[in-house]
């Protein structure tokens, strides 16, 4: 109890300090923001060219597939604002020798490279997430129930950490390797596939994106589940138990990689 | 305090090629080789002490401050500081150290220095009246106050060595590890860095390890020094030991009368001396002879100047410390 | 010549030596712009089921396929650097190092980047060029490697690629302006990325818009080289666009020209 209050004291003043940074930069700020809206402001183009071809995507309408589209950048965009500087550890924090800062310090390695940075950039992904869904949800005959919704909040969080957990544990292996920064960036590009429905791809990357690198589980399974209100256990239970799964794979790796560390330096 | 026994750090390192050929073969094939940095080094720190560690590049001093502060586990040996191994129980352990890497930076670059301050409390549970002490003591000790407001990035060196060195002291350590804490400073700014850390280490009796590569840094500040070189420790001991030990070497410098004459003097024949027993300099107003007092002494070297020729000025010293370290340096190397 | 090259010579032998020390990286580095190909890839596999007549915009099914695996291959050739570097030494101030050394800013990191390239060609070029021409044999049902057309495409590339850098070492420089480049040079690849096709083919957007989009150098870039290379383009529109490449190598040239004259103006000024 004590460490949690601990954590979070921690967490809020890092915060703090992120905001107070934030405010020596605001122009560079606002352009990140800017550049990751206009990034998936194009992917939105594709969709809608392409969509002006076709009346269906294999079953799929264009408000169906961007809603799953804007579902996913919500936990990708969380992920994404809350704890980037993982991003760092594999890039450079680790090749350049900066780790050591963290090990000579008395609080809990991972949580403080989680929480010592704030990616506002982040907002931009989330605030198109939050107007993609705005817009395509009264478009869709959805119907709403009280589980329904707590499900659907619920598992936002849960979806955020499969980020998070392949984000340890790619970023982790640095400590091996001095830089994973595109281990990382390779387990990123396989989440693109998470913005479609898996119904698109054949059975074997389907298998993959659910079972081997569940990214499935961060926007699609869920996003089908509100769509369609089917198999709630699937799609959201095992969303949970994946997450869950995952983190705790990522922060085993990333001890034995301190262990791995300690023993070869940099 | 600290103790330290036996250590032995042992590196995989990947050799390369040169050339295309190589960057290719390399890619598809790294050749590994095992590389010892630290070859069973020993030594005892009591409280309060000073220590200066010093060695060539790549001796294997940053190794040795690594496996101290918990950062490298050592590949055998051991060192026990404070009655706590570093490597085991870290989080516990750097508590009660202060760590500085001159070369780079703990502090929040792009705010003000005074944050970093903050940050450094919580993370090291410093309490609130605690705090207010601490802080004015180190802005007595380092002068903070005039940059304290101003974001990090735009600091001077000297000044982002000094809030460094600060944000070490935070939670009052009872050791102390700098990491060639001047590097890269101008004479003056060293010399109140040198001031602030005596100061530290007379005020609170911190034991204090440095690392350094500028021998007036050991002059002024160590009771005593360790030097390594290639891993391994070859001397340890204060300074005035090391100069009786590797400081046979004596300096004579004068002035002489009529330029010209010089010439007549021989040295290395008159004494049967070697090149490495006598060097002559001259930069053509002063002449500079150093020689071993063991093969020829003062006397002898005095006498025989100034019977050969008329000098204006006449003076014989102690090598300085530079040039002894200089001599075994290169001695090693040859080897 | 000969002995400006000895000078920059060292830099592309870092060049090199730099892809082969992190190898593992940029192994996955790679393999992850593959499997983004292939996100693309299932996309355009369902849309070309989902229409019946299976041609949109004069492309067909195996074409989109040849195009998304070209369109990666020419975006890994042509890729520069040069935004973070310049970035980065205005951020911390080493740009004025730069400018009182006796060698060319612009030549060393070139020379650099072409180590770098060399590395690339060599272990991905190749087999992806060998790959994309089988899966064309097999897709099309004959053997459509051109030579003529495929050492057109190499001289586009080239082209593509100077512009890609000169542009980027002209970008870099608002690092002046703005400290942290990452949101700036996010916006600025989805732009382009957009813009020069790689999204999706220019002909699949509106006229007047691809016609706008193929005089600015955002066609010159990753379209014009992948199009020569699958034959879309004819005789004299080869020459068309490769010499409007040509005009927009030479434009972002003068422009990095005169933005480094100005800001060394503008250092010596503020004193760095």
């Amino acid at each position: 109890m004590k460490n949690i209050k601990r954590a979070l004291r921690m967490h809020r003043i890092f915060v703090t300090q992120e905001l107070k940074r934030m405010m020596e930069y605001k122009g560079d700020f606002i352009v990140g923001i800017i550049g990751f809206l206009l990034g998936q402001f194009f992917n939105i183009m594709f969709l809608w060219i392409i969509f002006s071809q076709i009346p269906s995507l294999m079953g799929w309408t264009l408000n169906q597939i961007v809603f799953i589209y804007g579902f996913s950048l919500i936990p990708k965009g969380l992920d994404h604002l809350l704890f980037d500087n993982l991003w760092s550890i594999g890039h450079f924090t680790v090749a350049k020798g900066d780790f050591d800062k963290y090990l000579t310090r008395p609080i809990d390695t991972l949580f403080h490279v989680m929480v010592e940075k704030l990616q506002i950039d982040a907002l931009g992904e989330l605030l198109m997430g939050i107007a993609l869904i705005c817009v395509t949800l009264p478009q869709l005959a959805i119907e709403w129930g009280i589980v329904k919704i707590l499900l659907a909040l619920l598992v936002i969080p849960f979806a955020t950490l499969i980020y998070t957990g392949i984000k340890i544990a790619t970023a982790a292996i640095a400590f091996w390797t001095k830089r994973s920064g595109n281990i990382t960036y390779m387990f990123y590009m396989v989440n693109d596939f998470a913005k479609y429905p898996s119904t698109i791809y054949n059975r074997g990357v389907r298998a993959i994106i659910t079972y081997v690198i569940p990214f499935a589980f961060t926007a699609f399974y869920p996003a089908n589940y509100i769509l369609t209100g089917e198999n709630p256990w699937f799609n959201i239970g095992l969303t949970v138990l994946i997450s869950l799964i995952i983190m705790v794979i990522g922060i085993c790796i990333w001890n034995i990689g301190i262990k791995a560390y300690e023993s070869a330096g940099s | 305090m600290i103790y330290v026994e036996n250590l032995k750090k042992e590196f995989k390192k990947s050799i390369k090629e040169p050339g295309l050929k190589g960057s290719i073969k390399s890619f598809f094939k790294p050749d590994n080789e095992i590389i010892t940095a630290v070859d069973d080094i020993s030594f005892h720190v009591p409280r309060g002490e000073v220590l200066g560690f010093i060695g060539p590049n790549g001796a294997g001093k940053s190794t040795v401050i690594k496996m101290l502060t918990g950062i490298l586990t050592p590949t055998s040996g051991r060192c026990e500081i404070n009655g706590q191994i570093p490597y085991k129980n870290r989080k516990n352990y750097v508590k009660e150290i202060g760590v500085v890497f001159g070369q780079r930076t703990q502090l929040w670059w792009d705010l003000a220095l005074r944050e970093t301050y903050t940050v450094l409390k919580e993370i090291y549970e410093v309490d609130d009246v605690q705090y207010k002490k601490r802080m004015a003591f180190l802005n007595e000790v380092l002068e903070l106050d005039s940059f304290i407001t101003s974001p990090v990035r735009t600091l001077s060196l000297g000044q982002r060595m000094r809030a460094d060195i600060a944000a070490s002291l935070l939670h009052s350590p009872k050791v102390l590890f700098l990491d060639e804490p001047t590097i890269g400073l101008d004479v003056v700014v060293k010399d109140n860095i040198r001031k602030a850390i005596k100061a530290i280490n007379q005020n609170e009796n911190t034991t204090v390890i440095l690392t350094t590569h500028d021998l007036q840094d050991v002059e002024n500040l160590c009771s005593r020094i360790v030097m390594i070189d290639k891993g391994r420790k070859v001397f340890d001991g204060d300074i005035s030991e090391l100069k009786k030990k590797f400081g046979q070497s004596r300096e004579m410098k004068f002035v002489p009368v009529d330029f010209n004459v010089v010439e007549s003097l021989n040295y290395a024949k008159t004494f049967n001396l070697s090149d490495d027993d006598v060097q002559v300099e001259s930069d053509g107003h002063k002449v500079n002879v150093r020689f071993n007092s063991d093969k020829v002494s003062v006397e002898k070297m005095l006498n025989y100047t100034l019977s050969e020729i008329h000098v204006k000025d006449i003076s014989v010293s102690d090598a300085d410390i530079e040039e002894i370290i200089k001599g075994i340096y290169r001695s090693e190397v040859e080897v | 010549m000969k002995k400006k090259f000895r000078i920059y010579k060292p830099f592309m032998i870092a060049g090199m030596q730099e892809t082969t020390t992190y190898r593992a990286n940029w192994i996955f580095y790679m393999l992850g712009n593959v499997l983004g190909c292939f996100v693309s890839y299932f996309v355009w596999k369902a849309v070309f089921l989902s229409d019946p007549d299976s041609s949109l915009n004069g492309f067909t099914m195996p074409q989109m396929v040849v195009y998304i695996f070209l369109m990666f291959l020419t975006s890994t050739i042509i890729s520069s650097g040069g935004t973070y570097d310049i970035g980065e030494e205005i951020r911390d101030g080493t740009i004025s190092m730069r400018m009182i050394k006796p060698i060319s800013y612009n030549a060393t990191f070139l020379f650099q980047e072409l180590g770098n390239k060399i590395m690339t060609v060599f272990l991905l070029v190749i087999p992806l060029v060998v790959g994309v021409e089988i899966c064309r044999t097999v897709l099309l049902g004959a053997l459509q490697f051109n030579i003529a057309l495929f050492l057109l495409y190499v001289l586009s590339c080239v082209f593509a690629y100077l512009i890609n850098f000169f542009f980027n070492i002209c970008f870099g420089f608002i690092a002046f302006i703005i400290k942290y480049l990452w949101g700036a040079n996010m916006m600025k690849n989805c732009i382009i990325g957009f813009l020069s096709g790689s999204v999706i083919p220019l002909a699949f957007l509106p006229d007047i818009v691809q016609k706008i989009l193929l005089i600015l150098p955002f066609a010159s870039l990753n379209y014009t080289p992948v199009m020569i290379y699958m034959g879309m383009y004819q005789g004299t529109q080869i020459l068309y666009y490769i010499g409007l490449q040509v005009f927009w190598v030479l434009f972002f040239w003068g422009l990095s020209k005169l933005l480094w004259a100005v800001s060394t103006k503008h250092l010596s000024v503020q004193g760095g």
